[in-house]
């Protein structure tokens, strides 16, 4: 019963899912669309669920952070940072929450966030150009054909993307247009035709029971 | 070690000092280099100037983080501050991020600052969990989510009045820092609303297939976009004062790309030499 109930579920919900798509008739003696029963049953429980993964994942984390602690595991004093943020993080979130009209409080929500937190992960991001520039240096090498058209693409789409490259040459620009909307849009409607059709083979292989993974017991 | 032997393996911190000084000297003495719009950029500002302020609203999906940095971060400025100089009403929520709403209340902080009213000439939904899934429940049903992020009935904000579904808006655009699949999956195509999106630089060549069949009507992607649109708005800001640093950070990456490449043809060249002459 383990693997058979949640089996029928995914079935169930995954067909009446797939149905809605493609049918506007009434699920058999109850009277109602199946598209109806879809967005009206089915999704607003799906937004639910997501809801609740949020608090699972915070309390996954309050669990793996608690035991590095109790354990001292290596470099445990990061999980005494990211437990001490979560706990007053959140603390103070909820007190907002409850409280819409303590004005002082919602500022200094707002100051952690906007003075701490997000230049943390702006700066973060911003090291990235450093870590680009030096492995596109070592990376673009003209050492074959594939490698020397790639190095060709990649300069002239930096080229025409930036001011500076239609300053140098006017037709800088009308190379990259054509790159990104020529030779890339092909590549890119390929592969997202394959990935279409591998995602409806997921889609079916999930429904039908064959693939497992979503119930923790591998595949067939 | 030769010459060429060392063009070819420039220390790291050598390359890091050198763009940190390509992309601040710029920032400090602005070149003004000129730019060029892109069609997808001008879509955009087409379809918002072709909105009636009277009885048009706006639909703004903010799906970014601070973690996508400034390139995620201007283009819904720009967009933002085109929309409020026009007078058009809109309304922002989030899906992808529970950061959208911080992002949206920063922008909305600086407005609220020239006079506009918040409620009345815009509002912050907040954050919707779900995803896909969340996209589609509210595009059916836009009063789903009950309240605003500072706790006023959906259903009794100005803004949101006469907003029934998606379709009750004239525009729906996502700022986000990957691609709008889930929109065109969800929403575009199953109710023929005008959609376009914000997205970082390098998401656009995804995007692209979207844009040529006309399922997404305009793009913006990263800090050029934003400067572009600036331009356009004859507002320029944040976007327009990063393109030159952006130009020449661009430029030295090249200059060194090409640098290890003669080194690299030079020594190759000496290797095979050598090894004829063995």
């Amino acid at each position: 019963m383990r693997k058979e109930v949640p089996l029928l579920i995914t079935f169930v919900v995954a067909l009446i899912a797939m149905l809605s798509q493609v049918t506007t008739g009434n699920v058999p003696g109850l009277g109602v669309a199946i598209p109806d029963v879809f967005e009206r049953y089915i999704s607003p429980w799906m937004t639910v669920v997501s809801a609740f993964s949020l608090c699972l994942a915070s309390v996954n984390l309050i669990v793996v952070h608690s035991r590095n602690v109790s354990r001292k595991q290596p470099e445990w004093i990061y999980s005494v940072v990211l437990l001490g943020s979560l706990v007053i993080y959140g603390t103070w979130c909820t007190y907002i929450q409850l409280n819409p009209d303590d004005t002082a409080a919602s500022f200094g929500y707002s100051l952690i966030y906007n003075y701490i937190l997000s230049p943390l992960m702006t700066g973060q991001w911003a090291c990235l150009a450093f870590y680009v520039a030096s492995a596109s240096y070592r990376a673009f090498r003209a050492r074959n054909l594939e490698a020397t058209v790639l190095l060709g693409s990649a300069i002239l789409v930096m080229l025409g993307a930036t001011p500076v490259g239609g300053v140098i040459w006017s037709k800088f620009p009308v190379i990259q247009r054509w790159l990104i909307d020529i030779p890339n849009m092909t590549g890119q409607r390929a592969l997202l035709i394959g990935a279409a059709v591998g995602s409806f083979v997921a889609c079916l292989r999930t429904m039908l029971g064959i693939e497992r993974g979503h119930l923790g017991i591998g595949g067939s | 070690m030769s010459f060429m032997e060392r063009i070819q393996n420039v220390d790291s911190r050598i390359i890091y000092i050198l763009l940190l000084i390509a992309l601040s000297l710029p920032l400090l003495r602005p070149i003004g280099i000129p730019l060029q719009t892109d069609p997808m950029v001008r879509a955009v500002y087409d379809i918002i100037e072709s909105l009636d302020p009277e009885k048009d609203r706006v639909l703004l999906s903010m799906d970014y983080s601070p973690g996508a940095g400034l390139d995620a971060e201007v283009s819904p400025v720009a967009v933002i501050q085109h929309l409020t100089q026009r007078g058009i009403k809109w309304a922002a929520i989030s899906f992808g991020t529970t950061d959208g709403p911080m992002m949206t209340n920063r922008i909305i902080a600086d407005l609220e600052a020239k006079g506009y009213e918040y409620g009345k000439d815009f509002a912050n939904l907040g954050y919707m969990a779900g995803e896909e899934n969340a996209v589609r429940l509210f595009a059916l049903d836009c009063l789903s989510v009950p309240a605003d992020v500072r706790g006023n009935k959906t259903d009794q904000l100005p803004v949101m009045q006469g907003i029934k579904t998606i379709k009750d808006f004239a525009f729906v655009m996502q700022f986000s820092m990957s691609t709008p699949e889930m929109w065109i999956r969800q929403v575009v195509d199953p109710m023929g609303i005008r959609f376009a999106t914000g997205t970082v630089t390098v998401s656009v060549p995804s995007i692209v297939p979207y844009y040529n069949s006309g399922q997404v009507k305009g793009v913006m992607g990263g800090v050029s976009s934003a400067a572009q649109y600036e331009l356009l708005c004859n507002n320029p800001g944040k976007g327009a004062a990063l393109m030159d640093a952006q130009s020449m950070g661009h430029l030295l990456i090249i200059v060194f790309i090409v640098l290890g490449n003669i080194g690299y043809f030079v020594m190759k060249d000496k290797k095979d030499k050598a090894a004829a002459g063995q």
